[in-house]
């Protein structure tokens, strides 16, 4: 908030030296739209935000979210916002050694020398990464430690939208859509800052606006055993909604980073929310209502990026891009208006059957990459009971026609640990498997059967906020881990591959998504103690957790395997996320309704 | 085809051999040159480049070779690219070949890097000292195999400052006998080296690549 400082570039050399992939610490990219304050008239009228995305630049670039709110904080001539990620243990080691604090790519200026500090937590396991940023930073962890003359400090996105496991870390939180609201926000800070107000003053502003939750404005009460008693004042944070997507046009001149990212492709979002209301699904519930963009503009504003951008591969992301009414007119227009043959097209949320199997074959030019389906669950009781609206023998029409037409690769997304699961189910997904290798004999010849690959990816069920599933507890490790076993070992071996995810991290990820501001001080501990990219296998260590839960004296089950009282109060009921929680509870109770229409358990 | 030169400095030199295809290649597209792509499986657009320089090493002397289906101006190609590209990676000659031509990675004989010096004395008597020293201990290495010349310049007056040029062999050429010159190799044994005789090391480049014609040296551009 005083001077801006700035890290030096020959100083940026020496800490490089012997880096892995330098390249995520320096800037310069095509796109990149910051202000320099050096280069400003006067800064007394501009606010300067930190966006920081907490995982390493790799993972943040390929973020749509970040470029969009990047983008339209950079349009405006008061505001500007530079971008900051997660550094690289390596990194990290380095920056701590030589006491340099944290900067931002663009202008490198130190973290704590911002205004506003946002950060886009897009999951839970990267909690601890966020109070590492902060501390990397040279600032107090806990808001109230930190005085009027540091950046105010806020944090937003999916993994949020139940604020009580941050809440004692930051001044406020956003829950919902980011475009109009940040905008507002920049503009009260603008107004702290230039009158030299008080946090709490700017604090109280910003609380009036939708979507904005003031941990310190609210007061929870407890019974002895940890649930909550009551919540002070009784009024809810209203999710801020973008009514129309089309307000906002495509970022047609993204960033292009310079380093090769997860996701090197043009990315445009064509539908916000989905339809088909999965009951284990939070996107679904959390982006709701639907919104689409009008395909006219999309196909032009596509074209135009892809023009920008230079990439030759565009993404058209929804939680459902079937769902998406003019789709083939969408892909028609987009590659009409191109070379032909050198753009291919990807679309992660396509429900494949043969008819858009079809489609697939003509979007990706000939190339014939792997093929994903979600059925979820094994049976078809079970995929009624989560409400995955996938039909088995559709599927496997698809299968059959995709290995006639030369596809030699199919990916298989299931979770285990669902809601009235018996061993039958489980029994389910290995037959489905058993099925694919039948079909793939039939149609795929003999001498090209070798090549078959059957990946399939088996993740814990966990419970999250704001779902029809939020009152169900998560299934124990060891339950999980004998699931798992019986799969791995009754599925065939030939040409097929089983991962899953380790149930022990699903218990923290379930704590810490549906966790009461209790987890706050296990957060804090599991940090202290080294936890760090909790989302990467290799770094996760469930002992740090399990010291940190007994550390903080909070039970794990109080947010794990304990199933929730329907009329219980709930860590997130502070926020109203525009969806009824009777509506949740009604699509709760039409599962268990199924259970004993259809099935004994 | 059209062979290019551009250089990548400053903050860039941070970046890899990928990285830098990628960028160049994204950067042709936004100019709107339509690349010729080759056949198969899976075509990729027909761009071929030099040999990686090191990650940290600022280069001079980049070279592609981009195959374009339109005709375009020498000059047309240079400006429309360079608009495309930030100030640290810039196109510096562009020369279009007609016919069969080999692949660059094939022609390149030699890879000239300058080093700078810090010697930390003025005197000219130590610096030239030095120089002979520092020349004389890379002679005598693994590493002369590998090196087909080396030039130094002492600076005249009161700075402390060595320039030395190094041109190591991209390739095995018969009648020389020689080896493949091993930049991070040399680099590290020529930091042990200046940091035993209180030397500062710096302003490392990759100034230019050559092909061996006979007895003089040409730049791949120029023999096109």
């Amino acid at each position: 908030m005083g001077e801006i400082k700035r890290l030096d570039f020959k100083l940026l050399e020496e800490l490089l030296e012997g880096v892995e992939k330098p390249g995520r610490y320096i800037n310069k990219e095509i796109g990149t739209k910051s202000k320099d304050p050096l280069l400003q008239e006067s800064i007394k009228g501009m606010v300067f935000m930190a966006l920081v995305f907490p995982d390493i630049y790799e993972v943040g670039m390929s973020n749509l979210g970040l470029q969009i709110l990047y983008d339209i904080v950079n349009r405006n001539k008061d505001f500007s916002v530079e971008r900051v990620f997660s550094p690289w243990v390596d990194f990290e080691e380095k920056l701590r050694a030589s006491r340099v604090k944290i900067f931002s790519l663009e202008n490198r200026i130190f973290l704590d020398c911002f205004d506003l500090i946002g950060f886009s937590v897009q999951h839970e396991m990267l909690y601890t990464n966020v109070l590492n940023i902060l501390d990397l930073g040279g600032m107090d962890i806990h808001s109230g430690q930190r005085g009027d003359d540091l950046p105010l400090v806020a944090a937003g996105g999916s993994a949020v939208v139940n604020p009580q496991p941050l809440s004692k870390f930051m001044d406020f939180f956003v829950i919902g859509d980011g475009e109009e609201v940040i905008i507002d926000i920049l503009k009260k800070v603008k107004a702290y800052k230039k009158n030299k107000k008080s946090k709490s003053w700017v604090l109280k502003e910003l609380s009036r606006l939708d979507g904005v939750y003031v941990p310190r404005f609210y007061k929870f009460y407890y019974y002895r055993d940890g649930l909550i008693e009551s919540i002070e004042p009784g009024e809810k944070v209203k999710k801020a909604l973008v009514r129309k997507l089309d307000k906002f046009d495509v970022v047609t001149d993204p960033i292009i980073p310079n380093i090769k990212v997860v996701h090197n492709r043009f990315i445009v979002e064509i539908m916000r929310g989905c339809w088909r209301s999965c009951r284990f699904c939070q996107a679904g519930v959390i982006y709701r209502p639907v919104r689409k963009r009008e395909v006219g503009p999309l196909i032009e504003q596509s074209v135009s990026g892809i023009k920008n951008t230079g990439y030759d591969e565009i993404s058209f992301l929804s939680l459902s891009a079937s769902d998406y009414g003019e789709i083939e007119r969408l892909v028609e227009g987009v590659t009409g208006a191109l070379r032909p043959g050198k753009i291919s097209i990807s679309m992660p949320s396509l429900r494949l059957n043969s008819f858009k199997l079809k489609f697939l074959q003509l979007i990706q030019s000939g190339r014939k990459t792997g093929l994903t389906f979600a059925p979820e669950a094994g049976t078809q009781k079970m995929r009624d009971i989560i409400n995955k609206n996938i039909n088995e023998n559709e599927m496997l029409d698809c299968i059959r026609m995709a290995f006639s037409r030369g596809w030699e690769k199919v990916k298989l997304y299931f979770m285990i640990g669902l809601p009235f699961e018996n061993d039958r189910d489980i029994r389910g997904i290995v037959e489905l498997i058993e099925k694919i290798i039948n079909i793939a004999r039939s149609e795929i010849p003999s001498r090209k059967l070798g090549r078959l690959k059957i990946n399939v990816s088996i993740n814990a069920f966990c419970p999250k906020p704001f779902t029809p599933f939020q009152w169900v507890g998560i299934e124990s490790p060891e339950s999980l881990k004998r699931k798992f076993n019986y799969i791995l070992s009754n599925s065939p071996k030939r040409f097929v591959k089983i991962s899953w995810s380790d149930p022990e991290r699903s218990q923290i990820e379930c704590a810490l998504s549906k966790g009461s501001e209790l987890v706050c001080d296990v957060v804090e501990d599991a940090w202290k103690n080294g936890a760090r990219f909790d989302n990467w296998s290799d770094f996760f260590d469930f002992g740090i957790w399990k010291g940190a839960f007994k550390n903080s004296g909070v039970d794990i089950n109080l947010f794990t395997t304990r199933e929730f009282p329907v009329d219980e109060i709930l860590p997130w009921d502070v926020i109203d996320i525009r969806v009824k929680k009777s509506s949740l509870l009604k699509e709760y109770e039409k599962s268990k309704k199924y259970i004993q229409q259809n099935d004994k358990v | 085809m059209i062979r290019f030169k551009f250089y990548k400095r400053n903050e860039l030199k941070y970046l890899s051999h990928l990285d830098i295809v990628g960028i160049i290649t994204r950067a042709l597209n936004r100019a709107g040159l339509n690349l010729a792509y080759s056949q198969g499986y899976n075509p990729r657009p027909r761009i071929i480049f030099s040999n990686p320089t090191p990650l940290g090493v600022e280069s001079l002397a980049e070279y592609g070779d981009a195959y374009i289906e339109d005709d375009i101006r020498e000059e047309d190609f240079k400006n429309r690219v360079n608009m495309k590209l930030r100030k640290e990676i810039q196109v510096v000659e562009a020369r279009k070949a007609a016919g069969k031509i080999d692949s660059l990675m094939s022609q390149i004989d030699l890879v000239l890097y300058g080093f700078t010096l810090d010697t930390g004395s003025s005197g000219k008597t130590r610096k030239e000292e030095l120089y002979r020293e520092i020349v004389s201990s890379i002679k005598e290495s693994d590493f002369s195999g590998s090196i087909f010349d080396i030039r130094g310049a002492v600076s005249e007056g009161a700075s402390n400052i060595i320039f030395l040029k190094l041109f190591g062999y991209a390739k095995i050429l018969k009648e020389k006998n020689n080896t493949i010159f091993k930049f991070n190799n040399f680099y590290n044994f020529l930091k042990a080296l200046s940091g035993e005789e209180g030397i500062g090391l710096s302003d490392i480049k990759k100034e230019e690549l050559f092909v061996i014609r006979g007895d003089s040296l040409k730049t791949p551009v120029e023999i096109i």
